[in-house]
């Protein structure tokens, strides 16, 4: 296994040799030295001291054995459970590096260079949207330093950092390249680069990954996919720092060792790679006057605000996003996670969120729900299970450690199910006092059931009341005529699904399965999603915590009145308190 | 007395500076770091810090003969406390929560202008002078305040009437009663009573000490001791446990509870209430082993009220793991922390 992987190393190596040379005869954008625009040479850090390496072995130990395993092989226990796996060190292959593709990363136990110690800032800052967290604030920079002497040593066993037969080092400059604005004109160009460069074959045309996605595989023969721009906090390089276009230029200068990612430090210039990453930048999600979303410094992820407001509209709702009523609607941002509550959990979730509007009139409510989903899934044939049951035969994955069967080696190998989105509501949300709710997963009991309203790829709306997490859906009567699918569409990689129900009322709704949407109160929403290509189906899904919906009420005549009686009445008491300091001033008492 | 005013001014500039960097990102916002688990007692030391700041600014800006009127630093040390409570603390506190401390804290300034009669009299003269209104300029500022007053309460009680969409407030318990006994796998288990039969020595016996003497050390990194290394095959008795304990949390737990045990796992972003964080001291280091016992077997659904059931995505374990693995994950989850379960005694 080790042999043919090393083998297979030496095979792309002497490849992208080849691609180098060919690729570097034509363009101007190689300087004189033969090195990418960009880039210099520099020389192999020093070997870590022994004292170093051993204090490593004790951080190593503690703290990374668990994943990456005992030989550093990325075969821990928990490795099988995880996608992407853990990086298997031994063949010295590191996705984010200063240095050029397929040359070891920098690091340099002794003498680092801020900024530019790529394995020490890797450990620092983790490795967003994988399960490699940021190790800052728990371990000190000289324990990170420690460990990493370790495995650059003793775990990288196929190369060696120190030896200057093998191993070269060719430096992109980042710190002393500026960034160049990001202009309309640059962003322009950069947009035009990315389709005569191929970028968009793999990450597709609106940059959400869903290019070939089914195809990739890294260096060990584990499916992999490409980034989606619009999510750049889970960019691996992003250091913390999603927004920083300096990332983007990086990671597209050097490549990713080990994935089908290349470097195009050849064949563009450092002027067209700043376009290029001013437009990759551009893509990420923003708010609506183009600001960065704030990022929650304890998750990495955009701040999350719990509640979706529903605007009101007069007359129909309308069914098409570009018109005014949907650009004005306040956009949320739903985190999603795996559901790993009951079996089978969800350990590789790939939808991480949604993105939510919602508007209202007298009779009616509408979702927006947006979601990136890279593959488009409709199950073939007819599913072995009816739609109501919650039971149903899906495995998680087994716990235990080696490659055959990991979810690593299983993605994108599932049966595939239905792309699926569920609105989850309480019902007699207001007979339970606050904050008590039906459980997130599909109710409590009988007494306090949830409705849920559920769509799938296949087309089908269907409404269900749901009493328990393993208790099988009850279909609700005549409820499905009432709503309505006002969009469904997967366009380039991105799910636009929009859901029109009744708003109901306590007095001709079925209060007993329906909820009832009422004006100016938080009404609990949690949402779920499956992903077909993942095998998601049943409770194999992704959740979201308790949102509230909150349909905003027209504001009040009273907000305009008493406001000003306010007023009036504090002038009143100045003139009290004045006329009183005057009397008092003259002597006279009140 | 000089010297010592002059050291608090030097400090309270600093730390001014400091502050105000932070909060509008000139230097980094991580500069000082908020540590979890001693936020509080690190916020008891910024917040006296400042104050012995204030004391000597205030004193060297009396020297040189540019005083602060009494009315004004305590208005000042007033809307400071404010904006250090919204700016400085994180996570956020909702706006309830700060309107106690600033009731607090006005109630705290009050007394100290009012602590004598001659303190009281120059705190209250700025305004007996703008009401008397004897000089032009305080006519003038008199004028403004009759305008700007009614007119600040109005907006302020528009805004408050504007219909909003907040984020309501629910407060968790976040240590519930634990129940007197609790049944798993159909064996019922006394909490007051029952022990982890895997923190056990060499010898095969409940040995607590033993097993205080073999976890990780507390400090940067609770790196593990340098002879006592789960990983070592040799091992018997405790470390063996602690190890097969570790597979079994890196195969179930980290997804949330994360890898260094803090709660920022891989799915931890998106549920709310967010996972717990065994490294706080407050959380495992608070409990004895039978109560993570019995909550892990029994999960977020086995939770009383007080502590949201209905939420919290813990599985009841019982569904997924064996009564032993249940055990030996409570023994790694001490082990990796490096605190000592509490015991009944």
């Amino acid at each position: 296994m080790m042999d043919s992987i090393t083998q297979k190393a030496g095979i792309i190596a002497v490849a992208a040799f080849g691609v180098v040379l060919v690729s570097s005869a034509g363009y101007s954008s190689v300087s004189a030295q033969g090195l990418p625009e960009g880039f210099k040479k520099g020389d192999l850090a020093a070997e870590p001291s022994a004292e170093m390496i051993e204090a490593g072995k004790r951080v190593y130990f503690t703290k990374c054995v668990w994943c990456h395993g005992v030989d550093g092989a990325g075969d821990g226990p928990g490795a099988d459970r995880l996608w992407p796996r853990p990086r298997n060190f031994n063949q010295g292959t590191f996705k984010i590096r200063h240095t050029a593709s397929g040359e070891l990363p920098l690091f340099d136990a002794k003498k680092p260079i801020p900024g530019q110690n790529d394995l020490f800032e890797t450990v620092t800052h983790g490795l967003p949207g994988s399960a490699m967290p940021p190790w800052e604030g728990i371990l000190s920079e000289e324990q990170r330093q420690q460990v990493l002497s370790f495995i650059t040593t003793q775990l990288v066993k196929d190369r060696k950092f120190t030896d200057k037969q093998s191993e070269t080092q060719t430096i992109l400059q980042l710190a002393d390249l500026k960034p160049k604005p990001a202009t309309d004109e640059s962003k322009k160009r950069g947009g035009e680069l990315i389709v005569e460069k191929k970028c968009v074959e793999c990450h597709g045309m609106e940059g959400r990954g869903d290019g070939n996605a089914f195809n990739l595989k890294d260096d060990w023969g584990f499916s992999i996919q490409p980034a989606n721009w619009h999510k750049c906090w889970n960019f691996r390089g992003s250091r913390q720092d999603p927004y920083n276009v300096s990332n983007i230029f990086r990671t597209f200068s050097t490549g990713v060792n080990g994935t089908p990612m290349p470097s195009f430090a050849d064949n563009t210039t450092v002027d067209e790679r700043w376009d290029i990453a001013n437009f990759v930048n551009s893509l990420c999600e923003r708010d609506p006057l183009g600001n960065p979303l704030p990022i929650d410094p304890l998750t990495d992820k955009p701040k999350i605000n719990f509640v979706i407001p529903s605007d009101l509209v007069e007359g129909e709702i309308p069914a098409d996003i570009e018109h005014e009523a949907w650009q004005k609607a306040p956009k949320r941002y739903v985190a999603m996670g795996g559901q790993i509550t009951h079996k089978p959990r969800n350990f590789v979730n790939r939808i991480d969120d949604i993105w939510v509007r919602s508007l209202y009139n007298d009779k009616y409510i509408v979702y927006l729900l947006e979601w990136d989903d890279r593959t488009k899934s409709v199950a073939e044939g007819k599913l072995p299970w009816a739609p109501t049951q919650v039971n149903i035969d899906v495995k998680e994955q087994d716990p235990k450690t080696g490659e055959e069967g990991s979810i690593a080696a299983k993605q994108n190998n599932y049966t595939v199910y239905n792309d699926a989105i569920a609105i989850e509501t309480a019902v007699k949300w207001k007979e339970l006092p606050a904050p008590i709710k039906p459980r997130y997963l599909f109710g409590t009991n009988d007494q306090f059931p949830v409705d849920i309203v559920k769509w799938e790829a296949d087309g089908s709306l269907r409404a269900f009341k749901g009493t328990g997490w393993d208790k099988d859906f009850e279909e609700r009567d005549n409820y499905e005529e009432s709503m309505k699918l006002l969009k469904g569409e997967w366009k380039n990689g991105r799910w636009y699904v929009m859901i029109q129900r009744p708003v109901g009322n306590k007095k001709d709704q079925d209060y007993d399965e329906d909820t009832f949407f009422e004006v100016g109160q938080y009404i609990p929403t949690v949402f779920f999603a499956w992903d077909g290509h993942n095998g998601d189906a049943g409770r194999k899904m992704a959740v979201s915590a308790f949102f509230y919906t909150f349909m905003n009420p027209p504001v009040p005549q009273e907000t305009y009145i008493y406001p000003v009686v306010i007023a009036v009445g504090v002038v009143l008491l100045e003139g009290w308190v004045l006329t009183r300091r005057a009397n008092k001033k003259r002597g006279k008492t009140l | 007395m000089k010297a010592l005013m002059s050291l608090g001014a030097l400090i309270g500039v600093a730390g001014l500076l400091l502050l105000g960097g932070m909060v509008f990102d000139v230097v980094p916002s991580t500069t000082i770091r908020l540590v979890e688990g001693y936020m509080p007692i690190q916020m008891l030391l910024e917040v006296a810090c400042y104050v012995i700041g204030f004391t000597g600014l205030s004193y060297i800006m009396g020297a040189m003969g540019m005083a602060i009127p009494r009315f004004w630093q305590g208005i000042g040390f007033w809307v400071f406390l404010m904006l250090y409570l919204k700016f400085r603390v994180y996570p956020p506190i909702p706006f309830s929560v700060r309107a106690m401390y600033g009731t607090v804290g006005l109630v705290t300034v009050f007394m100290w202008v009012s602590a004598n009669e001659e303190d009281w009299n120059k705190f209250k003269q700025p305004i007996m002078n703008v009401l008397d209104a004897q000089t032009g300029m305080k006519r003038l500022l008199r004028y403004a305040y009759l305008v700007a007053i009614p007119i600040l309460v109005g907006g302020f009680s528009f805004n408050a009437m504007m219909p909003k969409s907040e984020e309501p407030i629910e407060l968790r318990t976040v240590h519930p009663a634990p129940p007197a006994s609790t049944k798993v796998h159909g064996k019922t288990y006394t909490l007051q009573t029952s022990q982890n039969p895997y923190r056990v020595n060499p010898e095969g016996k409940y040995d607590q000490e033993f097993s205080n003497a073999n976890i990780v050390e507390q400090g940067m990194g609770r790196l593990m001791k340098p002879n006592a290394n789960p990983w070592d095959d040799k091992n018997q008795g405790y470390l063996k446990y602690v190890r097969e304990g570790g597979e079994i949390f890196f195969q179930n737990c980290h997804f949330c509870h994360g890898d260094n045990l803090n709660g920022r796992g891989l799915h931890a972003f998106a549920f709310n209430p967010i996972p717990a964080n065994f490294t706080d001291p407050g959380t495992i280091a608070q409990l004895q082993e039978t109560f993570i016992f019995w909550r892990v077997a029994k999960g977020g659904i086995g939770l009383p009220n007080e502590g949201f059931p209905w939420a919290s995505v813990m599985p009841p374990w019982e569904q997924h793991l064996t009564v032993d693995e249940i055990w030996k994950v409570v023994l790694f989850e001490y082990w990796h922390t490096g605190y000592y379960p509490r015991t009944w005694d």
